[in-house]
């Protein structure tokens, strides 16, 4: 919460502790984890060995050709560094494809737990916060946060600890022969591994994290200029808008600059220090070799091998200057909530469900006015009642507080003698049904969507509620019947077909209580009669609330018994 | 300005050339560490063998090392320069790309805005800009790096060693065919990639935004498998297309492995004795070192252009959206032409608008406003009285007639107030940036906020709207209200102010804005309400864009 308060080091530890739960779930996969480690790591071998040996094979030559040449007697075995050669060129190709492939399945699979993970934290989450959440812009980032985890284990967990083992395994091949000059490479490599690792992260770790509340702080700005526009214009204030937009992009591009030049610096640095110990393993092993401690060809080798190995540092600097950003994806996906926990729970009686409300109010975190203010009613069990209210007036919230998806801030929600927000989703669902204002269709079948209400339904029970709400007609009419997809959001379908789509699904359970926001909501007056005929059937015993915006309650009004209306959260007995 | 309509392609080319200084720098100093690179690797191959061959001890060399180790930071500091460089030509890019998508939505004005959606425009002007980075960051400069290095290693390799520039230059032809067979390799691999993501992004929100629902129907645990399920599922397809698709960089990975290795075993014949052709009877150790690690550097731009191949692809696709916004032709008005009298504010004759899809919304009219009047304007929603405010307010050219307009300070207000992200004192210095506080509280005073101010836990430095406060459609009416007051403009255009506000607060409002326009302002205003028609000097009603003028019970 205080960005300013926290020093460097316990930036560190904060991003160690906002990513510690994401990299636990990826380290379910320890396996594939290590082989694809591996296989990495077998790709680095090949390329520094193709070099390395191809170093050894040509000084060799050369020193037997002119001792050839001198007539001493030479052997020398071309075939099986040849050979060599061509497996290592061979290996580094093959070794290298499978290696993407492998790491790529893993990525995917990774992102399957993720959005497992996500999905289980946003499955918990009340009216209110799904409410606060449901913005598309929100969904959008929430796609990339996770994104941005899932390659947390290609750009950070994978290569420092790939990078790390070819350090240590090259240090011990150079120590075969010379065990103090590895030390002297270990030990470099090991600092510059530190320095690219650590010391980038501290670099960019405050600049990559602002990078996501850079870019939606100038978004937010540049959505006012746009909607205010005709204001900004009529009072001459466009300039003085703009300074502001300008001002802000100009810092988050300052951010970018300074993260940029850290990765700059990083890079530049892995060319200069293996640029350097390279020279000064040529001067020490040049001494060496003139002394006679190791022989040609073996220090051509070691200088080959050390030639290649800052490949293995390039992809560090970039992905460590970047933890700051993995860092932050990770707190605002923590911050949705953690998966679990329920209190204690109720149960349902097996007898039809009264509503009972007692001075309940109701107040979201961002508003000032309660959407809902002590509103007490009592409706038996069986009974109907209509509410009528403007949009705004607290509808949504008083159906959410009925089917517990939300708890009131105060008073008490009591259905059928229980708290609903104490009852097991599963339990609830079955006995109270909601058709909301705002009808969600999922992008499968017409099928899949109706059974949404019940999954056991058979063919003859869909067709049954289509005919209820008089589209069997349409839905005989369609290519796929059943089959046809609705699209994203039911956007195939009218508004009208979606409504009644709803309503057969709801015709498809067996609830205790029903409560409908606006059933005939664009739906023609005739059809609407059909439907209200087959409604005022199925809703006989069952306890019932009708939210209408004004009186087309006269499709039903026979077997309504309450009459309320609700007006700025406040109930008041209806005319 | 003549419009030309533009491409993604020549678009990207301008803004490029816009940075060129800057962006020739980089490759420049991109080809200079290439040079040192090779440098240092001869350097390396001639000490090689002075230490090897003819087993000199190391101190005479050391004046060689000490170039090579200036070699070395040369080529270090050519490097972060490379990319300093390129970085700030990017960031002045995007920040010149920002600055032309705004100008041009302010050029196609608040009628072309109210029509679009200003999320989706923000992603362009946010999400879409930053995707150019890569681009100019990126793979502008390698692209020029590629086109020159390559071809300077070979010419060193054809003084060591003709056959293996030969070598290497029979690989030449066949270079742009790896690059465009890379290239479409890893525009495949984005665009398999891209649609598989798009697709399972999509059920995956899918199932997100219907949480309420899932909920509702008890089907939470259900559906959290399927989300599983859905993203196994796409990986095992996604799978199948990139098997094939990352074979393409393999074979540029395989002949960059085969040139050392075809290299290695020709050079070491060579030096055996056993080639006795060409010029492979005068190699040397040095000679055949420094081609044998000259050889990888030859493909190693290339490698690195794939790499940053889908930078392009992504700025395309980026510049490709963006460009449509910047080739939509205005509506606003751009020309003024002020009227002859003095005391006239606005002048219409024989005035018309049409719409490209809706046909005609107003007119054909005749209109002559005189400073100082009071107008009410009254009619069904949708007869044309919001596009005759838009036209006096100059965000509109007629399609036909002349329009006269005077351009005095003037207030708007219409049915979408637009409210800013900040505290309610930014909100009201929009209308007004040097307001003071008192100022401000008699501008909210008028518009009926005070009591809204008392609850307020900052007063005028709250925090409204996302991420503060949240106001009702009828303070927010009133917020926008607040600002006329504080412009002190002469001129007054407003669309159905109190349409969100209750009785009382409407008569309260209708009465301050009377009040206000009695001081000698003209102002004209949609409104059904009475004691506002009542009130005007003129009443007209309006239907289907023809004005009619009423004469209320007189």
């Amino acid at each position: 919460m205080e960005p300013n308060a926290s020093s460097q080091k316990s930036e560190l530890s904060q991003a160690h502790q906002a990513l510690s739960p994401w990299v636990a779930l990826m380290m379910k996969r320890r396996r594939r984890f290590a082989i694809g480690a591996l296989l990495i790591c077998l790709t680095l071998t090949a390329g520094l060995s193709l070099l390395g040996l191809s170093g050894w094979f040509i000084t060799a030559c050369a020193l037997a050709g002119i001792a050839f040449l001198l007539g001493l007697p030479v052997q020398l075995d071309v075939y099986v560094p040849g050979g060599g050669i061509r497996f290592f060129a061979l290996l580094r190709t093959v070794a290298r494809y499978i290696e993407r492939l492998y790491n790529h399945d893993t990525v995917l699979r990774l992102l399957a737990d993720l959005r497992y993970r996500v999905f289980g934290q946003l499955m918990r989450l009340d009216e209110a916060a799904l409410r606060r959440e449901r913005v598309s812009d929100w969904l959008g980032r929430l796609t990339a946060d996770i994104d941005a985890l899932d390659n947390l284990y290609l750009r950070l967990l994978m290569p420092p600890l790939v990078s790390l083992v070819v350090i240590v395994g090259l240090t011990l091949f150079i120590a075969i022969w010379l065990p103090a000059l590895a030390l002297w490479v270990g030990v470099a490599l090991l600092i510059l591994w530190a320095s690219v690792t650590y010391g980038m992260a501290r670099l960019g770790y405050v600049h990559s994290h602002r990078q996501v509340a850079d870019q939606e702080g100038l978004r937010r700005l540049v959505v006012d200029q746009l909607q205010a526009s005709a204001e900004l214009i009529a009072y001459r204030s466009a300039n003085w808008h703009r300074q502001h937009v300008e001002a802000h992009e100009e810092a988050a591009l300052d951010n970018q600059r300074r993260l940029g030049r850290s990765i700059a610096i990083g890079n530049s640095l892995i060319s200069v220090i293996t640029g350097l110990l390279l020279l000064s393993v040529v001067w020490l092993g040049g001494m060496l070799v003139a002394s006679g401690v190791i022989t040609g060809p073996i220090l051509v080798m070691l200088l080959l091998v050390i030639l290649g190995v800052n490949e293995v540092f390039v992809p560090l600097p970039g992905a460590f200057a970047h933890l700051g950003g993995s860092a932050a994806a990770a707190e605002r996906l923590n911050a949705l909530g953690s998966e679990g926990q329920q209190g204690q729970q109720q149960s349902f009686s097996d007898q039809q469900l009264g509503l009972e409300m007692q001075g309940v109010t109701h107040c979201y975190p961002s508003s000032l006015m309660p959407a809902l203010d002590s509103v007490s009613f009592h409706l038996a069990a069986g009974e109907w009642a209509l509410i009528t209210g403007r949009s705004g007036a607290g509808k949504s919230t008083l159906a959410a507080l009925l089917t517990g998806r939300l708890a009131p801030s105060k008073g008490v929600v009591n259905v059928g003698g229980c708290v609903p927000a104490a009852v097991p989703e599963q339990e609830r669902s079955q006995r109270i049904a909601l058709l909301t204002q705002q009808v969600d269709l999922f992008d499968a079948s017409l099928e899949e969507n109706l059974r949404l209400g019940n999954p056991d339904a058979d063919d003859e029970a869909l067709w049954d509620v289509l005919k209820a709400v008089a589209l069997d007609g349409w839905a005989q009419s369609l290519p796929g019947q059943l089959q046809t997809p609705v699209g994203e959001r039911g956007q195939q379908l009218s508004g009208g077909q979606a409504r009644r789509v709803a309503l057969a699904r709801l015709l498809l359970m067996d609830p205790s209580v029903v409560i409908l926001d606006e059933p005939f909501a664009a739906i023609d007056h005739d059809t609407a009669v059909i439907v209200a005929n087959t409604l005022s059937r199925w809703l006989v015993g069952r306890t019932t609330i009708f939210f209408v915006h004004h009186e087309v309650g006269r499709l039903l009004t026979r077997q309504i018994t309450h009459h309320w209306h609700l007006s700025a959260g406040k109930l008041s007995p209806g005319k | 300005m003549t419009e030309q309509s533009l491409t993604a392609r020549s678009w990207l080319k301008m803004l490029a050339t816009l940075e060129r200084r800057r962006l020739n720098l980089a490759a420049f100093l991109g080809i200079l560490a290439g040079v040192q690179t090779v440098v240092i690797v001869v350097g390396l191959a001639w000490i090689v063998e002075q230490l090897v061959v003819h087993q000199q001890a190391p101190y005479p060399l050391l004046n060689v090392l000490i170039g090579l180790a200036l070699c070395v930071l040369g080529r270090g500091l050519c490097l972060w320069g490379q990319e300093v460089i390129s970085l700030e030509a990017s960031l002045r890019i995007r920040q010149y790309a920002r600055r032309q998508l705004l100008d041009k939505c302010w050029t196609l004005g608040p009628v072309w805005l109210a029509y679009h959606q200003s999320g989706a425009l923000a992603t362009q002007a946010v999400e879409n800009i930053e995707a150019l980075d890569g681009y100019f960051s990126r793979f502008y400069t390698q692209l020029r790096i590629t086109s020159l290095l390559p071809l300077l290693i070979l010419l060193v390799v054809l003084r060591l060693d003709y056959v293996v520039a030969l070598f290497l230059l029979l690989s030449a032809p066949i270079i742009p065919l790896f690059m465009a067979l890379v290239g479409m390799g890893a525009e495949r691999i984005n665009r398999d990639q891209f649609a598989a993501v798009a697709r399972l992004s999509a059920h995956f929100l899918d199932r997100v935004r219907g949480m309420s629902t899932l909920q509702l129907f008890g089907r939470t645990a259900s559906a959290h498998q399927e989300v599983w399920w859905a993203t196994d599922d796409y990986r095992r397809l996604s799978m199948r297309t990139l098997r094939l698709a990352f074979l393409s960089s393999a074979v540029l990975e395989f002949f960059a492995s085969v040139a050392i290795a075809v290299v290695a075993i020709y050079v070491g014949f060579g030096l055996l004795g056993y080639i006795e052709y060409g010029p492979a009877p005068s190699l040397t150790l040095f000679t055949g070192l420094a081609v044998l690690l000259l050889a990888p550097e030859f493909f190693q731009p290339l490698r690195t252009l794939s790499q940053h191949y889908h930078d392009r692809a992504t700025a395309l696709g980026a510049a490709e959206s963006l460009v449509m916004v910047l080739n939509e032709s205005s509506i606003q008005r751009s020309t003024f032409d002020e009227p002859a009298a003095d005391n006239d504010i606005a002048v219409l004759q024989n005035v018309s608008v049409d719409y490209p899809i809706r046909g005609r919304v107003l007119g054909p009219m005749d209109l002559t406003i005189k400073k100082g009047s009071v107008i009410a304007i009254s009619g069904p929603s949708g007869s044309g009285k919001s596009t005759l405010l838009a036209l006096l307010a100059g965000f509109l050219t007629p399609s036909s007639g002349t329009l006269q307009l005077a351009q005095p300070r003037y207030a708007w207000l219409d049915q979408q107030p637009g409210l800013l992200h900040g505290t309610l004192a930014d909100n009201l210095r929009l209308a007004n940036p040097d307001a003071d506080t008192p100022a401000m509280l008699s501008a909210l005073h008028q518009a009926g906020l005070e009591e809204l101010l008392n609850q307020l836990p900052d007063g005028l430095d709250t925090m409204i709207g996302e991420r503060g406060v949240g106001l009702s459609g009828g303070q927010a009416q009133r917020l926008a209200l607040a600002r006329i007051y504080l412009s002190d403009a002469d001129l007054i255009l407003l669309d159905e102010p109190t349409a969100s506000q209750d009785a009382e607060t409407e008569a309260f409002v209708i009465s301050a804005l009377l009040a206000w326009a009695a001081q000698g302002r003209t102002m004209i205003l949609a409104t059904h309400h009475p004691a506002a028609i009542r009130a005007a000097q003129l009443h007209f009603y309006m239907q289907d864009g023809c004005l009619k003028e009423v004469r209320d019970g007189t």
